[in-house]
């Protein structure tokens, strides 16, 4: 067994200890922003919450990671920690999970569409983009990356584990 | 999917559920009148040696304490507020049912709880929002008890996870609730009030419990209500409470617009100022104040 390394709610972690998993639980409309970067072997999750801090009206506190605009800087610079960066973002590799849909025509539930939205804007205008992504539906996902095999496995009740 | 359990059998085991305690049923009555006062709740609880001691060695625990001693129940409950007295009651009073393993949503222990306890919160803050007055505190006491009929149901859904699931994501019917019905005769929002009866508890929580997921199925006059229990619901699956496999796969009901007014902007204050609000509650909670 690996030592499990949670991200909650709008938190965010980074590793480059092979023994470790980094494991986010029960994303509903939230979606995982997961880094890798090859060179290091470090890995990185971002459990965002919300498209934009600008509802936060300046106060996120300690939870960059809960918004989208805030907590993919933030990853990133929690990955350069470990020397996981390289100019332009160059050789991190990105994965996405979550942003399930609530179908609301009257389009204001659906928050998992607007940060999976965010997220890919953001990406682009730092030069990454997104090589793998299991977003959408209407389930709940937990979401465990192995730090040694940068393997992500998503499970969800009911459902077979898949990888992406 | 076949059956061989009977709604009669589930419905027996609503009844075989411990009573909850004069005192708490008289609380959520008062708790649901618009012009009761904190003196009003105090007084309900004095009456009862045993909830009073349990209350003050909550908020004497080392997760709520305040540094000194609190011997008073009028301090006690002018400290933490009247929603979390509620809450520690309805937790003492239902403690089996609020930890439920709810094996049959492949769920874990504390899920219910917090789902409830999320909810509760959202409600309260989408109460003001209403197009018609809506009591928040009714609200919060909806949102904590909206879902407790999954604690009973569960039970009876065992091994049936797999195919529910399949049979919601091909569209055989629109929401979990249905496949649950067709599962076993009966969902978990009739089981819930059916618990409501047997308890007693006033209206509108019964209502609340039975329309949660379908408010426009309930009264004119409750539909503000349900609908607000019904959105927060929705949020709470939304940010990472659900109950395991049916999380998420409940509807959204449109009409919400006709007794809610939200903007997308609200939506997210709400979703941010929950979570801020459940955290800080849950890591107080955390230790003794949890179910038992």
């Amino acid at each position: 067994m690996s030592n499990l390394n949670i991200v909650g709610v709008g938190g965010y972690a980074v590793s480059n200890n092979p023994a470790e998993t980094i494991k986010t639980f029960a994303l509903g409309s939230c979606v995982a922003v997961i880094m890798l970067h090859p060179p290091t072997r470090s890995v990185g999750m971002v459990h965002v919450a919300l498209p934009d801090s600008a509802v936060a009206r300046g106060n996120i506190g300690d939870r960059p990671g809960y918004f989208a605009d805030t907590g993919i800087p933030a990853l990133l610079k929690e990955m350069a920690k470990v020397g996981a960066n390289s100019p332009g973002n160059k050789g991190m590799v990105v994965k996405l999970a979550g942003g399930a849909k609530v179908l609301d025509p009257n389009n204001v539930f659906n928050v998992g569409k607007r940060n999976i939205l965010a997220i890919k804007k953001i990406l682009w205008s730092l030069g990454m983009g997104a090589v793998a992504e299991d977003l959408g539906e209407n389930f709940s996902r937990t979401v465990s990356i192995s730090v040694a095999t940068g393997q992500i496995t998503i499970s969800s009740p009911g459902k077979k584990d898949w990888q992406i | 999917m076949t059956t061989t359990i009977t709604r009669d059998e589930i419905i027996a085991a609503v009844k075989k559920v411990p009573l909850i305690p004069t005192s708490g049923a008289r609380l959520l009555q008062v708790a649901n009148q618009t012009d009761h006062s904190l003196a009003d709740i105090i007084a309900i609880i004095k009456c009862d040696a045993a909830l009073t001691g349990y209350i003050l060695k909550i908020i004497n625990s080392p997760a709520m304490s305040r540094g000194r001693e609190i011997a008073s129940l009028d301090r006690a409950v002018s400290l933490v507020g009247e929603d979390m007295i509620l809450s520690i009651v309805l937790s003492d009073a239902a403690a089996q049912l609020f930890q439920a393993d709810l094996a049959g949503y492949a769920a874990t222990q504390g899920d219910l709880w917090r789902q409830d306890w999320r909810s509760a919160i959202a409600a309260k803050k989408i109460a003001p929002y209403a197009k018609q007055p809506v009591n928040p505190d009714t609200a919060f006491t909806g949102g904590l008890l909206h879902d407790l009929g999954k604690a009973i149901i569960s039970h009876f859904l065992k091994g049936k996870i797999d195919a529910m699931v399949a049979a919601v994501d091909r569209g055989d019917f629109t929401d979990y609730s249905g496949a649950e019905q067709k599962a076993v005769g009966l969902n978990h929002s009739e089981i819930g009030y059916e618990l409501a009866k047997h308890w007693q508890l006033p209206e509108p929580l019964p209502s609340v419990i039975r329309y949660h997921h379908h408010p426009l199925e309930g009264a004119e006059a409750l539909r503000p209500l349900l609908f607000v229990v019904h959105l927060a619901d929705i949020i709470s699956m939304m940010t990472g409470s659900g109950t395991g496999a049916d999380t998420m796969r409940h509807q959204i009901d449109p009409a919400y617009t006709d007794y809610v007014d939200l903007s997308r902007d609200d939506i997210a204050r709400i979703i941010f100022e929950v979570d801020n609000e459940f955290n800080t509650i849950m890591s107080s909670l955390s230790g003794e104040g949890e179910p038992k």
